[in-house]
């Protein structure tokens, strides 16, 4: 889901730059206030742990790869602005650092990632709180609906196009949705689920 | 809950090494020539692509080495950024 740069139309790059900031910095805020000696090393290491899950790609058939996020995991325990604050500052390490995601594409890399990945579990996590597997369907909600997100600002990219070639990234709707929303239901969700689950059951345990 | 978290930092920065086990590429995130392959061209802005250039591409590009290196240096860049924050904080209460 870290789309490159050049896949995106320089208007996507703003638009989405434009929602995106005042969220980062309500979100930083919030980021601040959370901030202390005691959660500093826990959202430090949750953060940390969203970089490393990411590094575990995971083949899937048809000849493509994958991972977890985390960001329904830091949500549920932090709240959803730590989580996409979070999130996003590993996106943006990524990015920097090491080529993982562009520049231009941060803002939406973001926004499904990081934003939409924390909303939607988080919510989906507060609706379910005393079920079991509550922690498991946040995390799949989660990451599903960031591949929504980033499968439709993909898919309308072909509008931006001359001479009948499109400019920036080159699939419809509807070759995005079913890859990426796809994909992710039935594989990355599920890790996503899992991870969540047992982090979350783990780091709840009394013992 | 801190000591737990650490914990699975740990087991999964051994583990790391595994997600070099594939080279499939994430869906949309593929060398350019693969367009070509798919459409006949590569789309202009994505030929074009302006970006920065990262100091440790691709995570090292396939070493182990380099793979281990790259989670050390997120870890390690990550924990910083948070521990200056929690410092800034500290300062202005």
């Amino acid at each position: 889901m870290h789309i490159p740069d050049g896949y995106l139309s320089p208007a996507t790059v703003a638009v989405t730059y434009t929602i995106a900031i005042p969220l980062w910095v309500y979100g930083f805020k919030r980021l601040k206030n959370t901030l202390n000696e005691e959660t500093m090393p826990l959202i430090g290491a949750l953060s940390a742990l969203s970089f490393i899950i990411m590094m575990f790609n995971i083949p899937i058939p048809g000849g493509t790869s994958g991972h977890a996020v985390g960001a329904a995991l830091i949500a549920i325990l932090f709240g959803p602005w730590i989580g996409f604050i979070s999130v996003s500052l590993v996106l943006l390490i990524q990015a920097l650092i090491f080529g993982d995601g562009g520049i231009s594409a941060l803002a939406t890399n973001s926004l499904g990632m990081a934003f939409v990945g924390s909303f939607v579990g988080y919510y989906i996590f507060k609706l379910l709180e005393d079920k079991k597997f509550a922690p498991f369907i946040a995390g799949w909600s989660g990451i599903v609906v960031s591949s929504l997100f980033i499968a439709i600002v993909l898919g309308i990219q072909p509008f931006w196009s001359e001479a009948g070639k499109p400019l920036y990234f080159p699939f419809d709707l509807a070759t995005t949705i079913p890859a990426l929303v796809g994909s992710h239901m039935i594989f990355f969700g599920v890790v996503e689920g899992i991870l969540t689950q047992i982090v979350y059951s783990y780091l709840k345990d009394k013992k | 809950m801190k000591k737990k978290l650490y914990i699975i930092l740990a087991i999964l920065f051994i583990l790391v090494p595994l997600g070099l086990l594939t080279d499939y590429s994430a869906w949309g995130e593929w060398d350019q020539e693969i367009y070509k392959k798919l459409i006949g061209f590569i789309p202009e802005g994505i030929k074009n692509a302006q970006g920065i250039k990262p100091m440790i591409p691709d995570y090292g590009e396939g070493s182990v080495v380099m793979y281990y290196l790259s989670a050390l240096i997120g870890i390690g860049v990550l924990f910083a950024i948070f521990y200056i924050l929690a410092k800034l904080n500290k300062g202005k209460n």
